[in-house]
């Protein structure tokens, strides 16, 4: 099959081109692109045996990878499986996903991780790798056999959600691991410091009598595996990284030289502790806002919303429409403060953390449905990801090219591979999206599963309208790009892409 | 006295109306004081021979307690006792909670049996707001983890104002575990409502950063000094310190706390003669405050308890009937 992907907004991190043209696929294979300002004898040459997707207004990227999702398969098929689960990534524009290990059996046997890639093959829309368990059961006792995990396939290890406590364990599960060529991806959190917790200390936990999760239980964690990273010379990889003295421990770290990566989530990057207040947070009001509808103001509060004053922005999320306590916002690590949020954006922008990644933590309704302590963390994150980290491009806090770097070139750096790109030759894993396109987000549309989405009823702007995996279109938004004229026009885009608004 | 079915307040447009009592940060200075003025028609009942009104007859009460209380269970059950309501206990150990019964699907229960008012009280903060989600009728929040007990701060109002004539500009101290107090919660928005200065004293590690409690309660002040909390104050509140914090490693000692934080006839006497004492209960005597300062003058703790009765009554009263009280 041969598809002609017209008139996007070409955006390749990895080979640096942001350009506008057409992507001409073949064999699942990207063949050429054309750029729209020259009209070359090849593209008059391709003929009509071609499916055309029309693409204006849109912007096509290489497909993102995830180098965080949970897929309960096996074990908890009713919270996800891996059809619903990579048919979820596919609607995000994921072309490759990170299998998280907490799954029952975890991936602590060669034997788990065959059956994993197995069922992928069968019931898998996109790429899956698999993400090995540091210890056996995931229960910090035991080495698990790395070396023939990585035969069957591991392509990184993690205890996640149970991290490894005793240091000493830690040091041989890096030492072991840099044997292999392997990251160890650490949940950062000392379990002792934050024993109880239901949410961020601070403000909000003091008002609302919530046991906290400090800050220093994430950082305190971060400084002695960087410590160890450093004397083993190991590969390091942070997952979500959430507090501004966790970004600061890791760039420090990035300096001296040590092996360490990081990610970050995108409901971390939007969304602040407030959202537990739901209904009672207090939110921004005054004088700025001349034409409250379109305010922007309601976002994360203060600072952000001078920033964005004037922008004629439609896009705000508004904790006020949770109640207070809503279980949908119980996440590990927790939603921290504004000045947080500051700091993972600068962290993102001076390349201290590599890449976004989505801990996709579908759980099912009596997981949630329960008072706020007992309530199962995560959220649901496959398929608001792009929307919720555009609103950081909406806002001008990050620009368009550098998001789709972190979804991209970033991830694949950190698993050590060459980037996804569009470079001509390369496997045609792909993403077009609509940046600007406004939607409300509806769970009950979720291909996934998980239905525990804290923004669920929240406007965003910016929607996947195809997905294509090694050639293959694995989704497609409606009749996207059928149409052969489109009234959206490129030059929507010129201000997004200069993050001029 | 004559309260009309609470079907009505279903089609009634939210805010004419409380549904709820979750705690005292949406609750206004007019409505406390609303329910204050009913309480004290309320204590008048109490004092009768025959200590009943048929006010809430007909109405199904329903007690959960998923922890432990003594005091706030019995005041509440006289309560609903007194204004003729069907009262129905339950206490999470002897319910279905043991076979793993959801607290949602208890209140959906609770719900189809008729219950009109459920009372809460949980170990955990939220749970109030959790049952509020899901039951049609009216909750009362009998104190859910450290979050609030609303009706105990209105008690504590409402004794204050009984025994010192007014409730503004009070200077109100606060001692002892306030970290884990939700007593010491609903009382800073029921103090602040009626614009105390309230000052909170606990050692650090009961008290946690003074920028956590100020950025929400923008009036309290923190020290750490016994001395200075009680200089100048009207209203002295000891908070239960329960022995678990010193195992939690939270105190070097029980003895060491006493020395410098608990209330002692010494340490009171600089005070003015009408302050008052007071203590949510149940009390540590010899820990948190000293014997004689409980059984002195100035202390209202007895007093407190009574008043409980009348105020939860009073509520069970608004939230029931279909009164919308004039700002």
């Amino acid at each position: 099959m041969r598809y002609l992907i017209k008139h996007g907004s070409i955006i390749d991190p990895a080979q640096r081109v942001a350009t506008v043209g057409d992507v001409l696929i073949e064999d699942g294979k990207v063949v050429q692109i054309f750029d729209l300002a020259e009209m070359s004898p090849e593209q008059q040459a391709i003929g009509d045996n071609v499916e055309v997707i029309n693409a204006r207004g849109c912007v096509v990227a290489p497909g993102f990878t995830d180098l965080h999702t949970h897929l309960r398969e096996p074990g908890e098929e009713h919270k996800e499986t891996i059809a619903t689960g990579t048919l979820a990534a596919a609607r995000g524009g994921f072309t490759t996903i990170c299998a998280m290990p907490n799954t029952n059996p975890p991936h602590d046997r060669a034997a788990v991780v065959r059956q994993v890639r197995q069922i992928t093959r069968r019931d898998g829309h996109i790429r899956v790798d698999v993400i090995g368990a540091v210890t056996l059961g995931r229960a910090g006792g035991t080495l698990t056999e790395m070396a023939e995990l990585v035969e069957a396939g591991c392509i990184a290890f993690s205890d996640d959600g149970s991290p490894v406590q005793d240091p000493v364990m830690m040091r041989n599960a890096l030492a072991y691991a840099s044997m292999l060529g392997v990251p160890i991806m650490s949940h950062c959190e000392d379990t002792r410091l934050n024993s109880g917790w239901a949410m961020h200390e601070g403000v909000v936990s003091t008002r609302l009598g919530l046991p906290g999760y400090p800050a220093a239980a994430e950082e305190s964690q971060i400084a002695r595996d960087i410590a160890l990273a450093e004397m083993t010379g190991a590969h390091l990889h942070i997952c979500h990284v959430s507090t501004a003295g966790g970004v600061a421990l890791i760039r420090n770290a990035r300096r001296r030289g040590v092996r360490v990566t990081a990610e970050v989530t995108p409901h971390h990057l939007t969304l602040t502790d407030q959202w537990v207040l739901g209904s009672l947070a207090e939110v921004e009001t005054g004088e700025a806002s001349a034409e409250p509808a379109k305010g922007g103001r309601r976002g994360r509060g203060k600072k952000s919303a001078q920033n964005h004053q004037g922008l004629g922005l439609r896009t705000w999320l508004d904790p006020r429409l949770l109640s207070p306590y809503d279980t949908r916002t119980r996440v590990s690590p927790p939603l921290r403060g504004e000045e947080d949020i500051e700091a993972l954006l600068e962290g993102l922008r001076d390349g201290t953390i590599d890449a976004i990644a989505t801990d996709h933590a579908p759980h099912s309704t009596v997981d949630k449905e329960c008072e706020y302590g007992s309530a199962a963390c995560g959220i649901s994150g496959l398929e608001t990801a792009l929307g919720l980290v555009l609103t950081l491009v909406h806002r001008g806090e990050m620009d368009l090219v550098n998001v789709a770097a972190k979804l991209t070139e970033g991830p694949a750096q950190v698993l050590g591979r060459s980037p996804s790109t569009l470079h001509p030759g390369a496997r045609a894993d792909l993403v077009v999206f609509d940046p600007d396109i406004p939607w409300t987000v509806d769970v009950t549309t979720f291909a996934s599963k998980g239905k525990n989405s804290p923004i669920h009823g929240q406007q965003l702007r910016g929607q996947v309208m195809l997905t294509m995996a090694g050639g293959v279109i694995v989704f497609r938004r409606d009749d996207f790009g059928k149409e052969v004229s489109s009234p959206r026009q490129a030059s929507r885009l010129d201000g997004i892409l200069t993050s001029e608004g | 006295m004559q309260p009309q079915p609470s079907v009505v307040a279903s089609v009634m447009p939210e805010g004419e109306r409380r549904r709820h009592l979750l705690d005292l940060d949406d609750v206004s200075r007019a409505e406390i004081d609303a329910v204050l003025e009913t309480a004290e028609s309320m204590k008048e009942v109490l004092s009768r021979e025959i200590k009943q009104v048929p006010a809430l007859r007909g109405k199904t009460v329903v007690n959960m307690f998923y922890e432990e209380s003594t005091r706030t269970r019995i005041s509440f059950e006289l309560a609903a006792r007194s204004l003729s309501a069907n009262i129905i206990n339950f206490a999470a150990r002897s319910s279905s909670v043991e076979k793993g019964e959801s607290l949602i699907d208890t209140v959906r229960t609770l719900q189809a049996l008729g219950a009109d008012i459920l009372v809460i009280r949980h170990a955990q903060a939220g749970a109030a707001h959790l049952v509020a989600r899901h039951f049609h009728g009216s909750v009362i929040n009998a104190g859910d983890g450290r979050h609030a007990h609303p009706t105990q701060a209105l008690l504590d109002l409402f004794t204050i104002r009984e025994k010192l004539g007014y409730l503004d500009n009070l200077k109100v101290a606060i001692i002892g575990d306030i970290l884990h107090s939700r007593v010491a919660r609903s009382n800073l928005w029921g103090f602040t409502k009626m614009d105390a200065q309230v000052t909170l004293c606990a050692p650090p590690t009961l008290l946690g950063p003074a920028r956590f409690w100020q950025a929400t309660w923008p009036r309290v002040r923190i020290t750490y000094s016994l001395e200075e909390a009680l200089d100048g104050a009207d209203v002295v509140m000891a908070l239960r310190l329960q022995q678990e914090r010193q195992q939690a490693g939270l105190l070097p000692s029980l003895r060491e706390y006493s020395r410098f934080f608990a209330l002692t006839e010494e340490r009171l006497a600089q005070l003015a003669d009408n302050v008052l004492i007071m203590h949510p209960g149940p009390i540590n005597e010899g820990i948190e405050i000293a014997p004689e300062v409980v059984t002195s003058s100035r202390a209202v703790i007895g007093e407190q308890v009574t008043n409980g009765v009348a105020v939860r009554m009073a509520l069970l009263y608004q939230l029931a009937s279909q009164v919308t009280h004039e700002e």
